[in-house]
């Protein structure tokens, strides 16, 4: 909503400069998201009179003139043609910056000295063109400012409403919080017309079929009226609130609607079929072009006011093209009506049509403003168009609609809001407002009558916050809550989440964040099987692009493209994670769940580049590694890495799925080249995705302490000639699993093939470590023991000792 | 004899200075104390000494024993420290070449402030939630006092998935799921992501927000200003200029929106704070109770306040991030600079 500093000062005499007013404004719910001083920058622009005009000795089209601009009189060359001697003109001096970034200098045109430049309104931005330089009223004083002689000195507030102050939308409402700040009275606008003699009841009728839509239309007839430009005041004013002027008798309605807050339609009388009004619901299926030319397919909730034939405009919104004031209108129709909010609002979207008066009238227009605007309206046009207004009004309001009485507890303004205003201090509140404020049944209640412009007002709470606004929030004293509260634990899923992510980032990985909406092919760019569970994707009814139309079933493309973008940056050394959930629609596809998932990428060097660092690339171990460490952190054991059934984006001899108690986890490994490919990926790049829901039920409880032996240990390495299938994994559970006595650890310190080993074999080394909790370990019970781990090995594995 | 062993001192006392090394210097003492030493050798000779020489000359052997062993243990050190002192002189390194240092990782900016937010709360007894963030239409809109075709939900662009189920266009839904599980008094935090259907500069499709309420007996407009008042100095430092204004949410009355002084400019007014010198930091109100009605709070009983605010725009004038859109670019040379 823009509103004037200058329109404002003539409803409320209010002593606030502009930048005050806007502040106070902002204080009491109105924010203030722009103020613009309308001329601004523009003094040295001055009232100066010609002097004398002469033709340019040099130049057909140009006149020389002498201008006096109050103090000294000065030449000035001119390329314009309306001008005489004796005129007063607007001087733009040397240094003024016109609109436009135009800068004035002092110049020579033609050998002839130029100290400045006359100015047009379209240079000035007083008008969208203009014929010649703007002459002005022959009795303002020389050396003025141009804006301030002419009154046009003014200031643009925009006001960032919120949508429960309807009352707002007119300047009339803004001054009336202007006048409840100052503590000044609101005047409203006269309107003071004579009528003719004919009866408008004698020319035309208004019947309202649809009453819950439409509880109230009124309408005046004005007659004779010349169609043609507004006058300069009222283009003006229109441009400063951001409307452009189509002809005097449109300028007017918006004008009204501007001031008063209540939208109006002029319709030209003779188009109207039979010559009445109907105001009644659409035929499903009718057509109807709207002003703009844009045709629309009508429902059977759509409003429309018709005439004695046809829809002549969709209800609230805007006008019809059949019935529209055009050049040759003399006989105006003019409506004010009362619709219904949620009928206009629910109109307004399914046609797309959003308009200044759809606006007001879907937020809550003032149903007792109807005759205020309309008696307005019809005395401007009258005046402006040179009409005359027919006698009478009519007003269709059948059944009148009761504004809320309101009970307020003044104890319980005072206690939810922690401020000691008696019912005295509350009840000049609210009558400073309009609200009507009698004592109520008790001595601690109010009765509040609810004025017709705050249809936001329908309960106590209302009240309270009015109360709240006009006593000024920065005035309510701030304190800490008394009470106390039991604060839980965080669920173990929050909990996880941290450990995991603080984990994450412990090992070097940064934290990455993508949208959770991707394009549906996303998947396929993954090679997944068409049945895989993770195509099925919750759609978006209302996507901003087609790429983001989908819901994430996975992380892994998003990361993906991450990786690759960052390569595209040269970054190519990565860690990066994103633990988010992803949304799998459930089988009923109502529902959906969203699972957490962290999914990480390595690739590049195991080291920061350095000069003491190796240049090793990481490889899958780096991954496992990882896993291993998280697992750690998170009390997970009995961890299977199972290198069957992985995802069809790993690679798969170097990637596995890591399961426990038959329940798979995650998998991880390096991702497919063709995958790498698709995404542009030109080096080798590990994957781990973690199913961070399984997690939560598999995480451990806090692990015990074990105590320390104080006797020494006694280490034995053993290099196994394994075949070559044998897996580590096998080694190491033959370890776990043979009840050996005294081991403390073991550990597969050196893997070997080549020279010394025979095709189809390897050498895998072991270093044992025994240890007692009560004595030192002889020679003979370690090597029992160690040979007893052997011949295990040996024997289940057909392992032989290097 | 006597005048051997006076000779052999001499000797040995020079040698023993002499020696430019501890090698030589241990040379030394073989020569002199060891087993076929000069002083062995000397000391053999006093079988052909009488009985009244032999102590006399036996204690002047002992002595000049002593004497030397002393002189060795004492040269020894010197030359010791000698070594290390030459080692050391030639073991100089560059101490300005780069250390060897674990790659660093980094959380994302919005965790990052999502968890000092969540920090401050948490100590003042605040609990953290989370919800879906598909919801229904019910908890995003319905719930929280914003009925259909209510102009109120053209405050929010939102994302369908059903005529029934939303991306959730703010945490506050949260507050209704948590107020639907537990009963007064309640002290909750909810971050979350959320999405609106908004996408230039200045909004993105998908953002984050924190959502905090807190309802018990006798809960005042004044606590509200007192609890986000205490946050707002927590987070951005003691001395924060801040203020409430009254502003309209359809889940609150009254409500507000909280500026600070802007952190750019200190209050004087720029280009961030549109030359207001107050930037836009948090919306809040005492919960409407319309929303108590509909997770069956009685409103006669209970009051409180909720709050929430954008983690984008407070990670933005923490960090001083221009664009909005680096938050979800995720280039590595911008997230590692948060690296903890």
């Amino acid at each position: 909503m823009i509103v004037t500093y200058n329109w404002l000062k003539e409803f409320v005499d209010f002593d606030y400069a502009p930048q005050e007013l806007c502040d106070r404004l902002t204080m009491v719910g109105l924010e203030v998201d722009a103020l613009e001083e309308l001329g601004g920058g523009l003094d040295s622009v001055i009232v100066a009179r010609l002097d004398a005009v002469e033709a340019h000795p040099d130049a057909d089209r140009l006149t020389v003139c002498q201008v006096n601009n109050g103090s000294e009189v000065v030449q000035v060359v001119c390329g314009a043609t309306n001008h005489k001697a004796g005129d007063l003109i607007a001087l733009a001096q040397p240094g003024s910056v016109l609109p436009g970034d135009f800068k004035i200098k002092k110049s020579k045109i033609r050998g002839q000295v130029s100290q400045g430049m006359l100015c047009s309104e379209k240079e000035l931005a007083l008008a969208e063109d203009s014929p010649g330089i703007m002459i002005l009223p022959a009795d303002l004083q020389l050396g003025r400012p141009v804006f301030e002689a002419l009154g046009l000195k003014d200031y643009q507030i925009e006001i960032g409403l919120t949508p429960n102050r309807p009352d707002c939308l007119s300047v009339v409402g803004v001054a009336r919080e202007v006048a409840a700040m100052c503590g000044k009275q609101l005047t409203l606008p006269a309107a003071q017309f004579a009528e003719a003699a004919e009866q408008i009841s004698d020319r035309t009728s208004v019947s309202i079929e649809a009453a819950e839509y439409c509880p109230r239309y009124a309408a005046r007839m004005i007659q004779g009226v010349k169609i043609g430009p507004s006058p300069d005041w009222l283009v003006r004013r229109l441009e400063a609130v951001g409307m452009r002027s189509i002809n005097n008798v449109v300028d007017v309605t918006n004008y009204v609607m501007q001031e008063l807050g209540h939208p109006l339609h002029a319709f030209d009388f003779k188009l109207l079929h039979e010559g009445r009004i109907v105001v009644k619901c659409a035929q499903p299926g009718d057509k109807f072009t709207t002003l703009d030319n844009q045709q629309h397919n009508m429902v059977a909730e759509d409003l429309m006011i018709c005439d004695g034939q046809r829809p002549v405009a969709m209800a609230g919104i805007m006008g019809g093209l059949n019935s529209e004031v055009q050049a040759d209108t003399e006989t105006i129709l003019l409506e004010a009506a009362y619709f219904k909010p949620t009928a206009i609002r629910r109109s307004s979207k399914r046609h797309g049509l959003h308009t200044e008066s759809s606006h007001r009238f879907e937020r809550g227009a003032d149903i007792d403003m109807i005759p205020v605007a309309l008696e307005r309206a019809a005395s401007l046009i009258a005046e402006l168009g040179q009409g005359s207004i027919l006698a009478g009004i009519i007003d269709n309001y059948p059944k009148t609609l009761a504004t809320p009485l309101l009970t307020l507890d003044v104890n319980k303004a005072q206690a939810l809001l922690d401020i000691p205003a008696d019912c005295d201090i509350i009840q000049t509140l609210l009558e400073s407002i309009g609200l009507q404020v009698d004592a109520g049944k008790t001595t601690s209640t109010l009765q509040v009558r609810v004025p017709s412009f705050r249809p936001d007002l329908e309960r106590e709470v209302d009240l309270i916050e009015e109360i709240a606004r006009l006593y000024g929030y920065d005035q309510i004293p701030t304190t800490m809550p008394t009470g106390t509260v039991d604060a839980p634990q965080p669920p173990p899923r929050q909990q996880i989440a941290k450990k995991l992510r603080n984990a994450m980032v412990e090992n070097g990985f940064s934290e990455a964040l993508n949208y959770s909406f991707v394009a549906p092919e996303s998947l396929a760019k993954l090679g997944l099987a068409g049945d895989d569970p993770r195509s099925v994707q919750v759609k978006l009814l209302n996507p901003l692009s087609e790429d983001q139309s989908v819901m994430r079933t996975s992380l892994v493309p998003s990361l993906l493209e991450t990786v690759s973008r960052n390569l595209a940056y040269r970054s190519r050394d990565l860690r990066l994670f994103e633990l988010r959930p992803v949304v799998l629609p459930q089988a009923d596809a109502k529902g959906s769940r969203e699972e957490l998932c962290l999914t990480a990428v390595i690739c590049g060097r195991r080291q920061s580049e350095g000069w003491a660092q190796s240049a090793d690339n990481v490889d899958f171990y780096d991954l496992k590694g990882l896993v291993e460490g998280l697992f750690s952190a998170l009390n997970i054991d009995q961890i299977v890495y199972d290198q069957e059934a992985t995802e069809a984006y790993l690679h798969p001899g170097k990637s596995c799925r890591v399961v426990k108690g038959g329940k798979v986890l995650g998998c991880f490994g390096e991702v497919h080249p063709q995958v790498l490919d698709v995404f542009d990926i030109d080096q080798p790049l590990f994957l781990l995705e973690l199913d961070v829901e399984q997690l939560i039920a598999g995480a451990g409880e806090i692990s015990r302490f074990k105590p320390l032996s104080r006797f020494p240990d006694v280490m034995r390495d053993s290099a196994l000639l394994l075949d070559e299938t044998v897996s580590a994994g096998q080694v190491t559970e033959i370890i776990n699993r043979t009840k050996v006595k005294y081991l403390e650890n073991a550990v597969l310190f050196d893997l070997y093939t080549g020279k010394g080993i025979p095709d189809g074999k390897k050498s895998l080394a072991v270093r044992v470590r025994y240890r007692d909790q009560e004595k030192t370990l002889t020679e003979e019970e370690v090597s029992k023991s160690h040979n007893k781990l052997i011949r295990s090995l040996c024997h289940q594995l057909g392992a032989e000792i290097r | 004899m006597k005048e051997r062993l006076q000779q052999l001192q001499e000797e040995a006392l020079a040698a023993l200075q002499q020696a430019a090394d501890l090698k030589s210097l241990q040379d030394v003492r073989v020569q002199i104390l060891g087993k076929k030493g000069a002083l062995t050798e000397v000391m053999k000779g006093m079988r052909a000494l009488s009985v009244e020489e032999r102590p006399v000359v036996g204690s002047l052997v002992n002595t000049l024993k002593d004497r030397l062993e002393t002189t060795f243990v004492v040269r020894q050190a010197e030359l010791k420290k000698q070594t290390i002192a030459t080692k050391l002189a030639s073991e100089k390194i560059d101490v300005t070449l780069p250390g060897r240092r674990a790659t660093a990782g980094s959380k994302h900016p919005i965790t990052l402030v999502t968890e000092d937010v969540v920090d401050i709360f948490t100590r003042l007894g605040f609990s953290v939630e989370e919800g879906p963030e598909i919801e229904q239409d019910f908890y995003n809109f319905e719930a929280l006092n914003i009925p259909k075709d209510h102009p109120a939900r053209d405050m929010q662009d939102t994302f369908y998935i059903s005529d029934d189920l939303v991306l959730r266009t703010h945490t506050s839904p949260v507050q209704v799921r948590s107020m639907l599980k537990k009963k007064p008094p309640v002290r909750v935090i909810a971050p979350g992501t959320v999405y609106r259907r908004d996408s230039d500069l200045t909004h993105s499709p998908m953002f984050h927000q924190i959502e905090g309420f807190l309802v018990d007996d006798k809960v005042t407009f004044g606590d509200l200003k007192g609890v986000l008042t205490h946050f707002l100095k927590e987070f951005f430092g003691e001395g924060l200029g801040v203020r409430f204004r009254p502003s309209f949410f359809p889940f609150t009355e009254p409500s507000a929106e909280v500026d600070i002084a802007c952190v750019i400019c200190g209050g004087k007014g720029c280009r961030v704070c549109s030359g207001t010198g107050w930037l836009e930091i948090l919306g809040c109100g005492m919960i409407d109770p319309a929303v108590f009605e509909s997770v069956d709070y009685d409103p006669a009983t209970y009051s409180g306040f909720a709050f929430g605010m954008g983690l984008e725009r407070i990670a933005m004038l923490r960090y001083g991030v221009n664009d909005l859109r680096l938050f979800f670019e995720n280039d590595l040379r911008f997230l590692k600079q948060f690296n903890v």
